[in-house]
């Protein structure tokens, strides 16, 4: 709103200097409890007790080696990455495919499909935790990547299509028609022009998707037994309990674990806001 | 044009996938969830049925599903407030300033991105009885509190330091998904709002707030079934622990279903969080009726 009222203003406010000690306060209570995480990782555990917020004195970075092969972080990093990867790729095609259905093409059930879609969004994955396991086992799927990727890619299909459905109907139509015109199939639009065009919907859609598969954490945890299996919110629950004491260890982990996201974040942070505006804008 | 957009075999080859995938890994699950929890059934035998007696068992007999409930419930109500309050104060505020909008909106978000499973983890060791936060109050020569141990009141200490945690690593998703709706509000709404002599409260109270209606019904349904979902925080700081009193449904069902392997049992557990979602989203839906404004 300043920008309409910007105006009148030319002196600093004390209100807007007021407002931005509010915000920065908040930043130190964001910022804070990671930056302590990072400095209690390269501590002793005795140092963690006598002086818990100074620098460390010697960066301990055996911390990071012994956490990295007590807690099979290696192995968990790999597959927690072929997992997500997977399920990234899977979840977009199917759901923009099914989006670009639903948004431009002509059929009669289209928003009973939309809306079948949907109820997938007000679905807690806890209630069918148990039928999936059952039927897993059965099938030899438990303890097996592809058993997680699956229920992934279909707990991530209904953020994907709402997203995606928005972008696709705002399309322009004469860029389809032209592409009629020419002799396009509808497969050839679909790939060569709708994607292409819905790029900043894939984004946000992928970068949800991959953010909320690589912390997810129950499914993982019910469905992977096998240490050479586990994705890395399971293994970061082998530091917790009996082992425990071992707190610069743990610290170590949870750096290991978070800073993946932190750069993938920090590359594409902007993306996502434009993204998210542009979908709710036009969805 | 026409004829190649009602190609039927094309919808169905789109369609088909996603489709297959849903019925397949959610819609049977749920409906065989439903039959399990009619059954008595404990992995190891064959289910039998028996009614609604898992149902009668854990609204009269379980001590820990009342907890549970109650601590769920209380999680809703506060995520929902505290989420919808400081997401909606920081969005209106981030749309308000041009210097360093970006940083903050980068660092609020943050949290957002990172596993909870992991800040679990990081928060259960600042609100250690020992470490972190008691340190910093020991240095005021303080004794801090129990936080994560703590056990008197109608709602104990740990729940509300979960919760403030709740808040903390997700109020960003709440804020951005504000700013993203503010930031489709055109301009020349507020421009003549000014010609006409109105404040900038009053221009909030007019046109932003009846403007983001739409985003209030959508963030709160978010808050409301991602709290009452809640598990990685829970289950990584405090367990459920001390003595299941910091238990919420996620975590019972996770110990009926997968420790002591009760599965018929677990699944009505399932059932009832279901329910609670489906009337939560119902509730909101109805109470925040959403009028279209023509813009």
């Amino acid at each position: 709103m300043d920008q309409q009222i910007g105006i009148k203003r030319k002196a600093i406010s004390p209100i807007k200097i007021l407002i931005y000690i509010v915000l920065s306060i908040l930043v130190l209570v964001y910022v804070t409890p990671l930056l302590w995480m990072l400095s209690v990782s390269f501590k002793t555990n005795s140092e963690v007790f006598a002086s818990p917020f100074g620098i460390p004195e010697v960066f301990q970075w055996e911390n990071y080696q012994v956490a990295w092969s007590a807690g099979k972080l290696g192995i968990a990093n790999l597959n927690s990455f072929l997992v997500c990867t997977v399920t990234l790729i899977s979840s977009m095609l199917i759901g923009s495919m099914a989006a670009f259905a639903i948004g431009r093409m002509r059929w009669k059930l289209s928003s009973s499909t939309m809306l079948y879609f949907m109820i997938g969004m007000m679905i807690p994955i806890h209630c069918v935790l148990i039928p999936l396991f059952v039927q897993f086992s059965k099938l030899g799927l438990t303890n097996s990547l592809l058993g997680l990727i699956l229920p992934y890619v279909t707990f991530s299909l209904p953020l994907t299509i709402y997203i995606m459905v928005g972008f696709f109907k705002s399309m322009p139509t004469e860029l389809l028609e032209a592409a009629c015109i020419d002799g396009c199939s509808i497969y050839r639009i679909f790939f060569s022009i709708a994607l292409p065009l819905g790029k900043t919907g894939l984004f946000v859609t992928g970068l949800m998707t991959f953010v909320s598969n690589w912390n997810e954490l129950l499914l993982a945890m019910v469905f992977i037994s096998d240490a050479t299996k586990k994705t890395l919110p399971v293994s970061l629950t082998y530091f917790v309990g009996p082992y425990s004491t071992n707190y610069v260890q743990m610290f170590a982990a949870i750096v290991i674990a978070i800073l993946p996201t932190i750069f993938v974040y920090s590359l594409f942070s902007n993306q996502i806001v434009e993204g998210l505006t542009a979908g709710a804008v036009k969805g | 044009m026409d004829r190649i957009l009602r190609d039927k075999k094309a919808i169905i080859i789109f369609i088909a996938p996603g489709i297959i995938l849903f019925t397949a890994i959610l819609l049977v699950p749920i409906c065989k969830a439903f039959y399990y929890s009619l059954c008595d059934w404990d992995a190891l035998s064959k289910p039998v049925f028996v009614g609604f007696d898992n149902f009668i068992k854990l609204f009269t007999k379980d001590k820990t599903m009342r907890i549970a409930i109650k601590n769920s419930l209380f999680f809703m109500l506060f995520s929902a407030i505290s989420q919808q309050i400081t997401g909606l104060f920081l969005a209106v505020i981030l749309s308000n300033i041009k210097k360093g909008k970006n940083f903050f909106k980068n660092i609020y978000y943050l949290p957002c991105v990172l596993s909870s499973a992991a800040l679990g983890l990081l928060w259960s060791f600042l609100f250690n009885q020992k470490m972190g936060i008691n340190q910093i109050l020991a240095m005021f020569g303080i004794d801090g509190p129990l936080w994560l141990m703590d056990t008197s009141g109608f709602i104990i200490l740990p729940m509300w330091v979960i919760g403030f945690v709740a808040t903390w690593q997700y109020t960003g998703s709440t804020m951005m998904l504000y700013m993203a709706q503010i930031a489709g509000i055109s301009g020349s709404l507020y421009e003549a709002s000014y010609i006409d002599g109105a404040n900038k409260f009053q221009s909030f109270r007019h046109i932003t707030l009846p403007l983001i209606k739409p985003m209030m019904v959508t963030t709160l349904s978010l808050n409301c079934i991602g709290s009452l979902k809640f598990f990685d925080l829970v289950y990584n700081m405090t367990s459920g622990g001390p003595n299941h009193r910091t238990d919420v449904l996620a975590t019972h069902l996770y110990n009926e279903g997968f420790q002591y392997f009760k599965y018929g049992y677990a699944s009505a557990i399932g059932i009832v969080l279901l329910v609670l979602c489906l009337i939560v989203t119902f509730i909101i839906n109805k109470g925040l009726k959403v009028e279209d404004y023509e813009l």
